[in-house]
């Protein structure tokens, strides 16, 4: 990569693959995941298969909280109503494509539901209102039987062979499911990269910056939150509904405000508001919560004490230590090492 | 027919449970109102004030168990060393900073107090020091009545809240903080220390949500977990009364504890009621008790977002 701007025109200066690095790198590097699960075994597959799944999930959440700023604390009741939603519908035969759609619509409506109040309020009236929402999920929604006729029971079983459509292309295998999830990420990466060069995806930075001066200049700003409430809701009910067909089998307890936690680690670790923050985020928060659980579960055999109740503990302690040093994620700092060696040894 | 007593019965211990709220709602403000600091992470500080009891007054953890009355106090006084702690160690690197970083550092704080009395109990409810149980009834007027450990700790609660009153109304310390959180500049310029009453306001703040807390477990017979959840339905009260209003958090409390015991009981089970005209009970399932308030919470945040008594922000550009 050349020193200093070598860019003489706009599209070049946005694309995505910019250098000849880039390019032998996107060559060599997109075939790998491809390969992978034909090399690996299989239990590192389906922990790369989840994390793919909580890529997508984490992916909408940048969209809502990166992109536009509004701080959303229902990521697992969003992610329920996905599981959920295409739980039903792949129990009538309709195949996954149509049930992660309409699992992701009906997610989305709910989001835009509780994006309504940033009408009149900003900030963390959102953060309380959805707050509000994971609770009554979590809490009363789907763990009570009463409501069955709405949601089909708390825990529910998936079937283990789903055709993509109706019953044409059956998948069901561990390295089916893996390829799904893996492309179903890469559309999903695709779609938030160029949402973010895009008008939208500009105009909800301004939205983020500052809303007031964003409304001056003319932008409708509770048409674009809801828009990103939209947009990150649909593609978060997605992920739920893939992780339920993923493990075969959903309870409501997968679904706590503990895994909005878990997401918001990964983002902010990465970077918010940067698609390769998000993933990178996701790959190291799922590998370091793997080693974490073995550890910990070691640990709690050997003394005999509860111990795998302390991962939470360390991914509090892990988000307060990023959030303190580096707000804007690693992805950031990594960026202010490159831009130090590239100058160097001149200081600018 | 609505029983009449059955009906006093309830609401007055929806009006206990208020003052019991009204402690962690009132913590909730104070540290909104002196730092801006929107804590999430008050239904775990309240748990691990329950729990505190349970870790000094028993011998579950320790070796060996200390009276009750020092239990509690060695609770309380724990409550002050973690707000002193918080506010130092923690809360200090984030003056300043955005909106979002300080609600998820509050979060990740919830998650970490959480993890910590999980790993030392799991999820199972730990009965209390033989000390601070009370049993049996206690008879009032009208034929009504209501179980001694929870006028007991509502009796507390309500002493606490007048003295808390008191304190910010009479002297010097109080006005301080008061003179702080409606304008820090101003107080500056007068002479407060800013360091040292952001430092007051989360010791006090963390002592009130801790002896909520403990009151909250002492109403019950025990600490359990479901205190974690208080942290979710202030929030109901806080918004209600207005955010950045101490009086409105109460009020907000008081409105918030009738509302669940009432949800709890004519809406949810064999008790419930019936529509009007139908033979249909209107029983929405386990638990909607906790939800009402929250449903009252959007409603609020939809049609009137600044609460009963709190100050509407003016923007500038």
């Amino acid at each position: 990569m050349p020193c200093g701007e070598y860019f003489t025109d706009y599209e070049s200066r946005m694309g995505l693959v910019r250098w000849r690095t880039q390019k032998i790198a996107l060559a060599v590097g997109l075939p790998i995941p491809f390969i992978a699960p034909f090399l690996l075994g299989g239990g590192t597959t389906t922990l790369l298969t989840q994390a793919y799944i909580f890529a997508i999930a984490v992916l909408g959440l940048n969209v809502i909280l990166g992109y536009a700023g509004e701080i959303v604390l229902a990521q697992g009741a969003f992610m329920a109503i996905g599981a959920y939603s295409t739980s039903r519908l792949l129990a009538v035969g309709a195949g996954l494509f149509p049930a992660l759609a309409v699992g992701g619509l009906i997610s989305a409506l709910v989001a835009v539901g509780f994006g309504l109040p940033s009408f009149r309020v900003k900030g963390f009236y959102i953060a309380i209102s959805t707050l509000a929402l994971q609770f009554i999920a979590e809490e009363w929604f789907f763990v009570n039987s009463q409501l069955a006729f709405i949601h089909g029971g708390t825990t529910q079983s998936l079937p283990s062979n789903v055709g993509l459509v109706g019953s044409v292309g059956t998948l069901g295998t561990t390295v089916d499911k893996y390829l799904l999830a893996l492309v179903l990420m890469l559309v999903f990466a695709m779609l938030s990269l160029n949402l973010s060069r895009t008008g939208i995806g500009k105009t909800f930075r301004a939205i983020h910056e500052n809303d007031l001066s964003a409304s001056v200049l003319g932008v409708n700003v509770f048409k674009n939150k809801l828009l990103a409430f939209a947009i990150g809701g649909f593609m978060i009910g997605v992920a739920g509904g893939l992780f339920g067909f993923q493990i075969g089998f959903i309870n409501a307890e997968y679904f706590t405000i503990g895994l909005t936690l878990e997401h918001y680690v990964m983002l902010l670790f990465g970077g918010l508001g940067r698609v390769w923050g998000a993933l990178l985020g996701v790959g190291v928060v799922t590998l370091v919560q793997d080693y974490l659980n073995d550890g910990l579960n070691f640990l709690a055999d050997l003394t005999g004490t509860n111990a795998t109740a302390l991962l939470p503990v360390f991914f509090g302690a892990i988000i307060i230590v990023v959030l303190a040093v580096e707000p804007k994620g690693v992805l950031a700092g990594l960026g202010k090492i490159k831009e130090y060696l590239r100058t160097w040894p001149f200081a600018y | 027919m609505v029983n009449w007593v059955t009906l006093i019965d309830i609401s007055l211990s929806g009006l206990g449970l208020g003052a019991l709220y009204a402690l962690v709602a009132m913590g909730f403000s104070l540290i909104y109102k002196v730092t801006g600091v929107l804590n999430f992470a008050q239904g775990q500080i309240a748990m691990v004030g329950a729990y505190g009891v349970v870790i000094f007054g028993t011998a579950t953890v320790l070796p060996a168990a200390i009276p009750a009355w020092a239990a509690v106090l060695v609770t309380v006084l724990l409550g002050v060393v973690l707000g002193l702690a918080l506010e130092r160690v923690v809360f200090r690197q984030f003056i300043g900073e955005p909106v979002l970083s300080v609600i998820i550092v509050t979060l990740a704080l919830g998650s970490i107090l959480e993890g910590v009395i999980f790993f030392l109990y799991g999820q199972n409810a730990q009965a209390y020091p033989e000390a601070l149980t009370f049993g049996g009834q206690l008879s009032l007027p009208l034929g009504t009545s209501i179980q001694a450990a929870y006028a007991v700790a509502v009796a507390i609660a309500l002493v606490v809240v007048a003295v808390l009153m008191l304190f910010f109304r009479r002297t010097v310390t109080g006005s301080i903080l008061r003179a702080s959180a409606s304008d820090e500049q101003a107080a500056m310029v007068l002479g407060v220390s800013i360091e040292r009453t952001i430092a007051l306001a989360w010791t006090l703040s963390i002592a009130i949500t801790a002896i909520g807390g403990i009151l909250l477990a002492t109403s019950s017979g025990g600490a359990a977990v479901s205190i974690e959840n208080t942290g979710i339905i202030i929030f109901a009260a806080v918004v209600l009364g207005g955010l950045d209003s101490i009086p409105g958090a109460f009020i907000g409390s008081i409105v918030v504890g009738v509302l669940q015991e009432l949800g709890s009981y004519y809406l949810v089970g064999g008790t419930a009621v019936y529509v009007p005209f139908t033979d249909i009970q209107a029983n929405f399932g386990a638990g909607f008790g906790e939800i009402l308030p929250l449903v009252l919470l959007l409603v609020v945040i939809l049609v009137k977002p600044y609460g009963l008594f709190g100050t509407e922000r003016i923007e500038r550009l």
